[in-house]
């Protein structure tokens, strides 16, 4: 059952940057491979400079009005709620499946050659629906494992790298062409569907203050910036060559001779995307279900298995669900057009109200 | 009711996850722990020695031009089982290196099952003898390189230093570990000549 009662604003916000982390974790020769580490950390810095201009008016809908976009839809415009509320849906099926489709090619290509892929989705979109039916406030108590969990998994990758660095052949150097830096900026600024789950979800939250969305990029850069390093000075010319960078990192980790600790990184990107999955589940689940309903939960999980599978075989859906640039146009309009419009409405029925 | 649904889930979940389903014993898996290359009768001979759990190393000679080629025939007429996502060490004997060295280097680095941290060594023909004789010999070469490598280093010992040394343009030369066996085995650093290893593998 959907849990209403209101928690922590920064455990949410630590489910989110989590979420946000993950999105480097599946990262597959999807920057261009010349840009060095200076250039890249430019791009970083300014594609979470969209991203927080992406969270700006939920923050400013949470901040007067201590609500969300799906709550004041129902509150303001019930004639509007329901299309709002499949654009929502639809938005999150699309981007569930941006992040299942590189996760589960991963997963198989790397792990488990023999297991059909379909399967994997089928039990992870299980374990997502499970989730999403008890509610946010659960899924961000398990934030409070997964970030642990996270620590222990990144001190060990970028430990275990320390004696691969190679700082007399890979410098600092700002090396870099204009189309690279759109590109990579592009890439990075895909953490904004966070603004979207925080544009639907925030109204279940309480002490929130402006800053914590703001720590909660800051961190995101800096985990993007310590994988970026590692991989440009410690992977070097060899990154070029193999899919999943991140992933290569941890097969390189080593502490003597005990190596390789992919299983802690396949735990990792397993636990981030349920997470993903899950949320995007419980935002659809509180815009379309009522109080108590599951059924929708399981619709809308069976359509997006759906639309694995045709993914799979139809090559030209596929490619349509790993483009970056629908999902951030959709983004934008979930993101910043629908909540500054109800910062709108909502000013305005104030005013009728005085 | 609910309770004993749940366990009977968790019970099959627990065996069917499990993956001992498709378990094979150690022996009859073919897991590659360390290959040689050196040359015989003319021709370059690939050496596979499997994991096993007896003294003496049980290795298969499959002779082709290079890595790639001795895999696949590996695995259509020797060992149709073979894995080498476990591959620890590649010994190159002195008399090959130069004209295998570059192509299998750049062959394992596009495998996703290979480890890019297994050492790759140069070495005299008496430690491709010595490494037929006892597993230790694996151990005791992967000590000395580790030795190596703290005590200088800008010494390459594995696959994914060695790829971007050759990868990279500007510099002429590197430096590689080489092992000698002429009492005990000794570890010693190799200067590897870029454009002679190119004329060589033309």
């Amino acid at each position: 059952m959907q849990t209403e009662v209101k928690f922590s604003s920064k455990r949410f916000l630590l489910a989110l940057l989590l979420c946000a982390c993950s999105v480097i974790l599946l990262q597959n020769n999807d920057l261009s491979p010349n840009a060095s580490f200076t250039f890249n950390a430019i791009c970083i810095a300014a594609g979470l400079a969209v991203c927080f201009l992406f969270f700006l008016p939920s923050l400013i809908l949470k901040k007067q009005t201590d609500s969300d976009v799906l709550t004041l839809a129902r509150r303001f415009t019930p004639k509007l709620r329901i299309p709002i509320a499949i654009f929502y849906a639809l938005y999150f099926v699309y981007a569930a499946l941006y992040f299942l489709l590189p996760y589960i090619d991963m997963f198989h290509t790397k792990y488990f050659p023999e297991v059909t892929p379909c399967l994997i989705t089928f039990i992870m979109l299980l374990g997502c629906a499970y989730a999403a039916c008890k509610g946010v406030n659960v899924i961000s108590r398990f934030g409070i494992f997964l970030f642990l969990f996270a620590l222990l998994t990144n001190i060990l990758m970028f430990g275990g790298s320390l004696s691969e660095l190679d700082f007399s052949h890979y410098s600092f150097e700002l090396n870099g062409e204009f189309n690279a830096f759109m590109q990579n900026t592009l890439y990075f600024v895909t953490p904004s569907f966070i603004a979207v789950i925080f544009a639907c979800c925030s109204g279940v939250t309480r002490n929130f203050r402006f800053r914590q969305p703001v720590f909660t990029l800051i961190f995101t850069g800096l985990k993007y910036a310590a994988v970026i390093f590692f991989v440009w000075f410690a992977l070097g010319d060899y990154v070029g060559r193999q899919t999943y960078p991140a992933f290569v990192l941890s097969r390189v980790a080593h502490f003597g001779p005990f190596a390789g600790i992919e299983s802690f990184y396949l735990a990792l990107s397993t636990m981030s995307v349920f997470m993903i999955v899950s949320l995007f589940l419980c935002c659809i689940s509180r815009g379309t279900c009522s109080d108590g309903n599951r059924k929708c939960v399981l619709i809308f999980t069976l359509i997006i298995f759906a639309l694995y599978v045709t993914a799979t075989y139809i090559n030209s859906v596929k490619e349509i669900l790993v483009n970056p640039i629908p999902l951030l146009l959709l983004t934008f309009v979930a993101a910043v057009m629908l909540p500054a419009a109800y910062i709108f409405v909502g000013r305005k029925s104030n005013a009728k109200g005085n | 009711m609910r309770r004993g649904i749940s366990i009977l889930l968790t019970v099959a979940a627990a065996v069917m996850l499990s993956g001992c389903n498709n378990s094979r014993q150690i022996e009859t898996a073919s897991i590659i722990k360390n290959v040689s290359v050196d040359r015989r009768g003319g021709q370059v001979v690939y050496t596979f020695y499997r994991l096993s759990s007896s003294e003496k190393p049980w290795g298969i000679d499959v002779p082709a031009d290079s890595f790639e080629q001795a895999c696949a025939l590996a695995r259509e007429q020797y060992i149709p089982n073979l894995s080498l996502a476990k591959l620890e060490l590649l010994m190159l004997s002195e008399d090959v290196y130069r004209q295998v060295m570059q192509d299998d280097v750049d062959y394992i680095s596009t495998q996703a099952s290979f480890s890019p941290i297994a050492y790759v060594t140069l070495c005299d023909d008496g430690a491709i003898e010595r490494i037929k004789e006892t597993n230790r010999t694996q151990s005791l070469i992967e000590e000395q390189l580790i030795l190596l490598k703290k005590n200088n280093p800008s010494v390459n010992i594995n696959y994914l230093s060695i790829f971007n040394n050759f990868a990279r343009r500007g510099e002429d030369s590197f430096t590689v570990p080489f092992i000698s066996s002429e009492k005990e085995l000794k570890v010693s650093e190799f200067e590897i000549d870029r454009e002679k290893m190119k004329k060589t593998a033309k």
